[in-house]
């Protein structure tokens, strides 16, 4: 166990939480984890990232206990893990204050916490932390006014990373690479901007649209600015049986393969709509808000959990 | 199968020595994995495969034709959307099938648009007047030539399609039983169509000779009704496969036709009145079968039916 050992000492001083976490997980397959019956095993995958702060705290406990450690391995069920954990969780506080300044680990690998399980002790974690840690990207389109006539030419030419070809499109486009954002611009003042990864970006970046024209000499303002779209993948992590799924709920879903390999699945409350693959990778989109996205995550979870390809 | 009646099209004679000179280019691989999706076995047998492509190329070569009949008749340039629609006006139900297979193309270039954000870019520099576009064409020539107002009528008509209804149970059932990896394969299969290949499709289709030829979305559409096509093919055929199989107590065992039972006999080595065939796939004898009930001329009024019929060739699409 001493690489085991080493490596969550390392974790310990990484400040980053995408940091690749990918040699915890091949350390922890040192440990031996085949009496784990399988479901368990894959129950962990997805349970663990959910636990969070909470799986980060109780790694701390399992470092600092040795002991412990050991008798995971000798006892021969799985429910072991849960009395470990439950003890963990209540021996949390002398470790706990070196984790509270660990940010969210969004993007962590699900080899992470394979040691942590799911348990009736352990309060269940909603639908939408499982959503946020699984697999998390967004891409929103947003529209604001800039309440002035603009002349394109003069943008075009003066602006860097701006092109206007109006045989082609009345508008110019305009990229900025921090946050990594795509503007349409017309000559009425209105602005579309694209391409952020959440709500706070996309006006960063609108703001930032709007002040390299206003340096450019036109009297733009920030009216009305509008989240248009909001799109939201995630990942499932099993296969799902499409078929089924297009048979059972046929008012809502339209399946056509030889057109498009994923399932679009209408969701009438909220108005989102779906877009799901075999593979188990879920797109939403047609949000206003974020909460629509994963309010709708919540409705089609269980749903989907439902036609698990075994 | 072969269409014998003269047409005023000379490209008829050169597609049919076209077709029997060994064309450079043949569907039965992909007909195979399309079929396996279809409900047929894991492995379609090939000779079925190549009896398929020669039945849906046929067939398409005789709608092509017909379409630049009525093309001409309306004094177009190009072989279009409405003209196929014209000449699916007869079929309700195909006809709807055929809407909502366009209406569901539109609706997921929609989509897909907003969530790829160059496919954004490039629907603001193409008209916004795509959008919906299939949708608005089909209403519109829907609209014009409508004078009983069924046709309109569909468009708000909500009824479950029996046929595609029953496609999907199929598929359930089929994918019911597999594992991981070959429901991977099977959805892969059901991923294949003939507007994947869509050159591939056009070259086999050979419309070179013909003097009117068929736009964009036209090829769309007939891509579709080759798809339709081998749908209806497999459909009937596990029918008549089903049919084949003996069941104990059936009251019309002795009444079994004639033809049925040459075909029965004469393709498989096992008795007629006996064991079931040993592979699951079909058989290019249940195609043929299938292919004969649906072009019989059964009833009272049947030789006074339709214009197709008089041409000696059934179209399975529309």
């Amino acid at each position: 166990y001493d690489s085991y050992l080493h490596t969550s000492s390392n974790r310990e001083t990484f400040a980053s939480p995408l940091e690749p976490s990918k040699e915890p997980s091949t350390d922890f397959s040192s440990v031996d984890l085949s009496f784990l019956p399988d479901e368990l095993n894959q129950d962990n995958t997805e349970q663990p990232l959910t636990e969070g702060k909470q799986g980060v705290e109780g790694n701390h406990e399992i470092q600092g206990d040795p002991s412990r450690i050991q008798s995971l391995n000798e006892k021969d069920s799985g429910g072991i893990y849960t009395d470990n954990f439950s003890l963990s969780n209540s021996g949390l506080n002398p470790l706990s204050d070196g984790n509270s300044t660990l940010p969210s680990p969004e993007n962590s690998s699900p080899g992470f916490f394979p040691l942590t399980s799911m348990t009736p002790l352990m309060p269940v974690t909603p639908v939408s932390e499982v959503f946020y840690r699984v697999y998390y990207s967004m891409n929103i389109v947003s529209t604001v006014n800039l309440a002035c006539k603009l002349d394109l030419k003069k943008i075009a030419l003066q602006a860097k990373n701006a092109e206007y070809n109006p045989k082609r499109f009345a508008a110019v486009i305009m990229r900025i690479r921090e946050p990594r954002t795509t503007a349409l611009i017309f000559s009425s003042g209105k602005m579309v901007c694209t391409g952020a990864k959440s709500e706070e970006l996309s006006r960063l970046a609108a703001r930032k649209f709007a002040r390299v024209v206003q340096k450019l000499g036109f009297p733009a303002r920030f009216l009305d600015f509008k989240i248009q779209n909001m799109v939201g993948s995630c990942d499932m992590r099993f296969p799902i049986r499409l078929e089924s799924l297009a048979l059972t709920h046929q008012q809502f879903s339209s399946y056509e393969p030889e057109l498009f390999p994923g399932l679009i699945y209408r969701m009438v409350k909220p108005r989102i709509v779906l877009l799901i693959f075999v593979s188990g990778k879920v797109v939403l989109t047609g949000a206003k808000e974020r909460s629509e996205i994963y309010e709708a995550f919540e409705n089609i979870y269980p749903i989907l959990k439902g036609f698990k390809k075994a | 199968m072969n269409n014998t009646t003269p047409s005023p099209m000379s490209a008829i004679a050169t597609s049919s020595s076209g077709r029997a000179t060994g064309k450079s280019m043949s569907f039965a691989l992909e007909l195979q994995s399309m079929m396996f999706s279809l409900g047929d076995a894991r492995r379609p047998l090939h000779e079925t495969a190549v009896l398929v492509e020669d039945i849906v190329h046929t067939q398409l070569i005789n709608l092509l034709q017909q379409a630049a009949e009525v093309s001409q008749l309306r004094g177009a340039r190009v072989i279009s959307a409405e003209d196929l629609l014209f000449l699916m006006r007869k079929d309700k139900k195909k006809l709807k099938r055929l809407l909502k297979y366009m209406f569901f193309r539109d609706y997921k270039s929609k989509i897909v648009k907003g969530i790829e954000e160059d496919d954004l870019l490039e629907d603001k520099f193409s008209s916004s007047s795509n959008v919906n576009k299939r949708q608005k064409i089909a209403q519109d020539f829907l609209h014009s030539i409508d004078q009983t107002g069924e046709l309109l009528a569909m468009f708000e008509d909500d009824e479950i399609d029996d046929i595609k209804q029953e496609r999907m149970e199929r598929a359930e059932r089929q994918t019911r039983m597999m594992d991981a990896a070959q429901y991977a394969e099977f959805c892969e299969s059901r991923q294949l169509s003939f507007s994947k290949k869509a050159s591939k499709f056009r070259d086999w289709l050979d419309c070179s000779s013909m003097e009117i030829k068929p736009n964009v979305i036209a090829m769309e559409i007939l891509a579709y009704l080759a798809y339709e096509t081998v749908a209806q093919l497999v459909d009937l055929a596990l029918l008549v496969r089903q049919d084949m199989a003996p069941k104990a107590g059936d009251p019309f065992s002795h009444a079994i036709s004639a033809t049925f039972i040459q075909y029965h006999t004469s393709t498989e080595s096992t008795a007629a009145c006996g064991i079931e065939a040993q592979s699951d796939a079909i058989q290019p004898s249940h195609i043929r079968e299938a292919i004969r009930r649906y072009g019989h001329k059964i009833g009272p009024v049947s030789p006074f039916t339709s214009a197709y019929r008089g041409n000696g060739m059934t179209f399975l699409a529309c």
